[in-house]
């Protein structure tokens, strides 16, 4: 890994309105790795999603892609490097007034005019790599919660992206279908180079996919590394995470994280 | 693999074989090189080749696009008649192609229902008929939780019915009062046109308190209420389905029906004669302005041929109307709330059909009412 980082975090404090929920996180993104932040629940980990992929602006600290400072960005810029990037989002995030197959047409068409027999292709070569061949043509309300996310991952890949950012990706899916994203997932970063960023906190998944883990706690990066340095370490928070530990009283944990 | 289906099966292999034609393919498929290639392969299909076998091995990357590329070419062969191998496909880029095995062997296309103008009429009347038998169940269940479960002790929501009245009682006693004034103005400007012309302008005043109790206040008013609290229901109810609130009332064993929508009768039922009868005194009130300002009639000269004109009865025919207005709008916003499909842009289809068939509705009542009063009674 002594190649130059192609997302850097440095110092983002970030956070909505008066409350701050993340305190001076850095962190590098290496091309091709599958980077996973874990964390508690409500540790900040969909903020720092967020802002790293513009939704948010941050309260001070830099976010750089290749170098470039998404902060400072203007619209048109931000919308460039966007193009590169495809975010799946926790429960799918689909366009419920169009169908399936337009919704992961929708960025094919919206960026570069595809020539529509080559677009319904490449739209049919999405859905088969979800599992999900032939649901072109449903309305997203006529999907269970999990076809609904993998339609989100289509879509989310549907440009050939360079970095995919997921939120919860296997949350909510049954075991057999979550390894099958974790595989494919692997798949993609192995065959077309993609750097997968996601946000979970799935043990299972973690260990199948992680090249690199992130802890989150209370807003702070409290542990780097691979999954053999989360075997060797004695960060507490770590442990009991990966062990599967409960906080000794949940109202103990309660008192810790109030604001004040 | 053999992505393309045969399609020449009853020839002779060694004859297929004679004809087979080899087309190398680029080290990359982008846009052009990916039309090249399907070129090529429509071309060779077009000059009789039965078979033809894509040289892969020249591929240094593929991407899916590249592969949709591949796909195409494969589909334009098959179509013109020829099967195609994939040969010489090298490290990642035969693992990619596996990976789209499943696009390369083509998922077959949907069903189409076909259904023809009975079939489309038919299904449009069983579906009218459902909705009516559900509208009517939702009614008689409304009656039930609003005029007779809460003397069975079974209950009523106070607080709900408290703030159903503010919301469509008294925050629209503003707009209501306003637009049957200006109703008021108008009719009493039209009317008195056409009085001048036979010299009996006081009648105007007679004409306007007539028209209003009978008819023009409560038809304003059944529709601002329709487009203000109607589109309100719907919209509520239909937010609450789609994100399964419903389902959690329901889940808790309590009574939608209780819970929900039996204070929105009991409050429009409430509010909506109020509503009328604030409407019908401020279109009479625009009708003496018009009357003061412009025809110069006093007071007095007006309240008399006002109170002369007005009778009990065309009183009654606007309370009456008011009343069926006001289970027209509660219902239909109730019903066209809880029968939403299709999540958040269900919603908008829900609102939009309430206040549509609320406003039909209202105008189809009216005329039966009047038709009613007019010759009946």
């Amino acid at each position: 890994m002594e190649k130059k980082p192609i997302v850097e975090v440095r110092d983002l404090v970030a956070g909505y309105g008066d409350t701050l929920v993340l305190d001076r996180v850095s962190l590098d993104v290496y091309e091709g790795e599958i980077i996973v932040v874990i964390g508690g629940s409500g540790c900040g980990k969909s903020t720092l999603l967020k802002n790293m992929v513009g939704l948010l602006r941050p309260v001070s600290g830099a976010i750089r892609y290749w170098g470039k400072e998404i902060t400072f960005m203007d619209e048109d810029e931000l919308a460039r490097l966007l193009q590169q990037l495809g975010i799946a989002f926790q429960s799918g995030a689909l366009f419920n007034s169009m169908t399936v197959a337009e919704n992961i047409a929708l960025p094919m068409e919206e960026y570069g005019h595809m020539d529509p027999e080559l677009r319904d292709i490449l739209v049919g070569i999405k859905l088969d790599l979800v599992g999900l061949s032939g649901t072109g043509p449903l309305m997203p309300d006529e999907l269970s919660g999990g076809m609904k996310k993998r339609v989100g991952f289509a879509r989310a890949i549907a440009m050939d992206p360079r970095i995919v950012f997921f939120d919860e990706p296997s949350t909510s899916l049954d075991p057999i279908i979550a390894a099958g994203l974790d595989k494919l997932i692997l798949e993609m970063r192995h065959l077309l180079g993609i750097t997968v960023f996601v946000v979970t906190h799935d043990l299972g998944s973690i260990r199948m996919i992680a090249d690199r883990i992130v802890m989150l706690d209370r807003g702070r990066v409290i542990f780097t590394g691979t999954i053999a340095d989360v075997e060797k370490t004695d960060v507490p928070r770590v442990r009991q995470f990966f062990g599967r530990e409960p906080d000794k009283t949940i109202e103990a944990r309660g008192v810790e994280t109030a604001p004040g | 693999m053999s992505p393309a289906h045969p399609t020449d099966m009853d020839q002779k292999p060694e004859a297929a074989e004679s004809r087979r034609t080899v087309i190398a393919v680029p080290d990359a498929l982008s846009d052009t090189g990916g039309a090249r290639l399907l070129e090529e392969v429509a071309g060779a299909a077009a000059s009789g080749s039965r078979a033809i076998t894509l040289d892969l091995a020249g591929l240094k990357r593929l991407d899916s696009r590249g592969g949709a590329w591949l796909i195409r070419a494969v589909r334009a062969a098959s179509a013109g008649g020829a099967r195609v191998d994939l040969a010489g496909a090298r490290g990642e880029t035969a693992e990619v192609i596996d990976l789209l095995a499943t696009s390369f062997a083509g998922s077959p296309p949907p069903p189409q229902r076909s259904t023809g103008f009975l079939d489309a009429f038919g299904n449009k009347a069983f579906a009218s008929w459902a909705e009516l038998g559900d509208a009517w169940r939702l009614t008689v269940d409304a009656v039930y939780w609003s005029f007779i479960a809460p003397f069975e002790g079974k209950g009523l929501r106070w607080k709900a019915l408290v703030t159903e009245l503010n919301d469509t009682g008294m925050r629209a006693i503003g707009i209501v009062s306003l637009l049957n004034f200006l109703l008021g103005l108008v009719i009493a400007m039209l009317s008195a046109a056409q009085a001048s012309t036979f010299g009996v302008q006081i009648y105007v005043a007679s004409l306007v308190v007539i028209g209003f109790a009978k008819e023009l206040a409560v038809i304003m008013t059944g529709i601002v209420v329709s487009a203000r609290t109607g589109s309100a229901i719907a919209a509520e109810l239909a937010t609450m389905k789609v994100y399964e609130e419903i389902d959690a009332l329901k889940g808790m064993g309590l009574s939608v029906t209780k819970f929900l929508i039996a204070p929105k009768v009991l409050a429009i039922l409430i509010s909506m004669p109020i509503l009328t009868a604030i409407g019908f005194v401020m279109g009479v009130a625009g009708g003496f302005v018009l009357n003061a300002m412009s025809l110069g009639f006093t007071f007095e000269s007006w309240w008399n041929q006002t109170l002369q004109a007005a009778t009990i009865r065309d009183l009654m025919q606007g309370g009456v109307k008011s009343v069926c207005f006001a289970v027209i709008i509660v219902m239909v916003g109730c019903h066209n709330g809880l029968r939403v499909t299709g999540g958040v842009r269900g919603v908008g289809m829900a609102t939009t059909r309430a206040v549509v068939t609320d406003i039909f509705l209202i105008i189809v009542a009216d005329l039966f009412f009047t038709t009613i009063f007019y010759y009946f009674l």
